[in-house]
């Protein structure tokens, strides 16, 4: 039924916000955020006359392009000089005055332990705190619901050792 | 390390990432540019087709009304429709204009949405700064303000075709909220001064965020300034073009629908982007201040178009409902009413009210102000040689959703 379909832009305004955070708590710039995001919701904007609400949630939709659209830009950017950068804790390259400022804000450094989780840790975190069910996790992440609630807490852990030994 | 030790630092842990990832969001403004863009590279079919598709549902919402209404709506939305995909903007003239989305960046809740609402007024005692009417923005000089009482009369014609109007909201800003725009702006916080959420400061000027003022209300505002390290500025068009470049370049073109003037003192040009609001079947209506003027957004420049300082609305998002409004017959007695009783003698001056238009008004409430439609009468008249001007501001909610 398209009436079970909300208006796109509905949709655009009440996601943007989440799925930006999702993407931030990915890679190390607001700029590249700000360029992935575009990406997501400008390939849902084109893919919206496909999507079925029966089928799923517009939340774990817009989760699934979000996560794939990162996953392209790693490919595309190279995740090993990522890693590198998030071992080492270099400043990166694009690091601008505003970048700058962002840091300061409360929980910048926390996101920053998240995106050195491995990666199926760190979906399962970005995930679950922007507001998917632990059904929807193990949706996107081929798992059963249960599997996806391990795999969340392990994340946890990692994500609390990591935090413990920087004293953030 | 106990288990229940452990799972309370988890817990914490989880805490901290709820509240990270509720804070983390894009720059002010980002939202309205993506949209904008991608309402850009929409073919002229699909646009078409949704505002149809959009159209069709919105009339199987509404109750039942006499065909005649619906065709005459119709008439009135395909015309709208056609000339926003031709490309063709409303305005008034050549110095109206707006760099977002209109009607689309409002959240639209039910008709009266927000409950009964608190009445706008006119602030007592300030002077109004013009000694003509809101209608046609003037640089003139200051009228003067009359305290003692009027004796009102109305030869003026008003017409009001419409029976509802918007009334928006916000909800006032947070520190972290004032925060976040700084952030997009590359300032740092340095302080947070009595009155103000935060100063902060870039290489080129120091920001300073205030909340919403109550008396006389005033909606959250930034400053900026002083710049120090912004050269001059060159743009085609005059010292509106020079302060919008200069507003552009840092993310702060407004939003929303305005009309621009520019006010030349000495070596100070000040240029004034005065906000509007549209209303279905009126128009563009001005926001007034306390004194019944309109304003917005200002930004000071020196003789050699360098920006000194800008002030303006922090960018909050808006919340919409329409509300039932009155007829022009009962805003006119209202106006008239407004003298106080026993105030016609022989010495009290006769004013007559000879123009009238619907404006906006800010009315603080707490944790949620709103910006609610009201008709702003005016007239001038002479008492011993000194020419005044009177303005009476009528509340346009109908009263049964007023609380006063």
């Amino acid at each position: 039924m398209v009436a079970d379909r909300p208006v796109f832009e509905d949709l655009y305004r009440a996601y943007l916000g989440r799925i930006y955070a999702y993407v931030r708590a990915q890679v190390t710039s607001s700029a590249d955020a700000e360029d992935i995001t575009a990406q997501v919701f400008m390939n849902a904007y084109q893919a919206y006359a496909r999507f079925e609400a029966r089928n799923t949630t517009p939340a774990a939709w817009l989760f699934r392009i979000a996560r794939n659209a990162t996953l392209d830009h790693f490919r595309a950017h190279g995740r090993r000089e990522r890693l590198r950068r998030t071992i080492e804790h270099q400043p990166v390259a694009d690091m601008d005055p505003s970048g700058v400022a962002e840091e300061r804000i409360q929980y910048r450094a926390l996101l920053e332990h998240v995106a050195g989780l491995p990666e199926r840790q760190r979906d399962a975190i970005s995930l679950r705190h922007s507001g998917l069910s632990f059904e929807e996790v193990g949706v996107l992440l081929k798992c059963s619901e249960d599997a996806a609630k391990m795999l969340y807490h392990r994340a946890c852990k990692a994500l609390k050792e990591a935090v413990a030994m920087e004293g953030v | 390390m106990s288990d229940p030790e452990e799972d309370l630092e988890l817990e914490a842990l989880q805490r901290q990432l709820d509240d990270a990832f509720e804070t983390t969001r894009p720059r002010i403004g980002f939202e309205d540019e993506l949209w904008t863009r991608m309402q850009a590279r929409r073919p002229a079919g699909t646009r078409l087709r949704d505002a149809w598709l959009g159209l069709i549902q919105g009339i199987r919402e509404v109750p039942a009304v006499p065909m005649a209404a619906v065709a005459a709506v119709l008439v009135v939305i395909i015309g709208a429709g056609i000339v926003t995909f031709s490309g063709v903007h409303f305005g008034g003239g050549s110095t109206s204009a707006t760099s977002g989305l209109s009607a689309g960046q409002y959240a639209p809740q039910a008709s009266g949405a927000f409950g009964r609402l608190p009445s706008p007024v006119l602030a007592p005692g300030l002077t109004p700064k013009a000694a003509n009417g809101v209608s046609q923005p003037s640089t003139t000089s200051p009228g003067a303000d009359y305290g003692g009482p009027v004796a009102l009369t109305w030869t003026g014609k008003l017409v009001l075709n419409f029976s509802i109007a918007p009334v928006f909201r916000y909800q006032e800003p947070s520190t972290n909220t004032a925060d976040q725009f700084a952030t997009s702006l590359g300032a740092i916080l340095v302080s947070r001064p009595t009155g103000y959420m935060g100063s902060y400061e870039t290489t080129n000027f120091n920001i300073r965020v205030r909340g919403t003022v109550q008396s006389p209300a005033h909606e959250p505002t930034f400053t900026i300034l002083p710049i120090t390290s912004v050269g001059s500025i060159d743009a085609a068009g005059g010292p509106a073009d020079v302060a919008l470049v200069f507003l552009a370049e840092r993310s702060l073109a407004p939003t929303w629908q305005y009309t621009s003037e520019a006010v030349v003192s000495g070596d100070l040009t000040k240029v004034k982007l005065l906000r509007q609001f549209g209303v279905s079947g009126y128009g563009y209506a001005y926001l007034v201040d306390g004194t019944g003027e309109p304003y917005g957004l200002e930004v000071d420049l020196t003789s050699n178009n360098r920006p000194t300082e800008a002030i303006g609305p922090l960018p909050l998002s808006l919340d919409a409902a329409s509300y039932p409004i009155i007829s022009a017959d009962q805003a006119v007695r209202s106006a008239l009413a407004s003298s106080p009783p026993g105030a016609s003698s022989a010495s009290t001056p006769a004013v007559a009210l000879t123009s009238a238009e619907l404006v906006y008004s800010l009315v603080v409430a707490g944790d949620h102000s709103f910006y609610e439609p009201a008709i702003l009468f005016s007239g001038s008249f002479t008492v011993n040689g000194t020419t005044y001007v009177k303005r009476v501001l009528v509340p346009a909610v109908d009263p049964s959703q007023r609380t006063s």
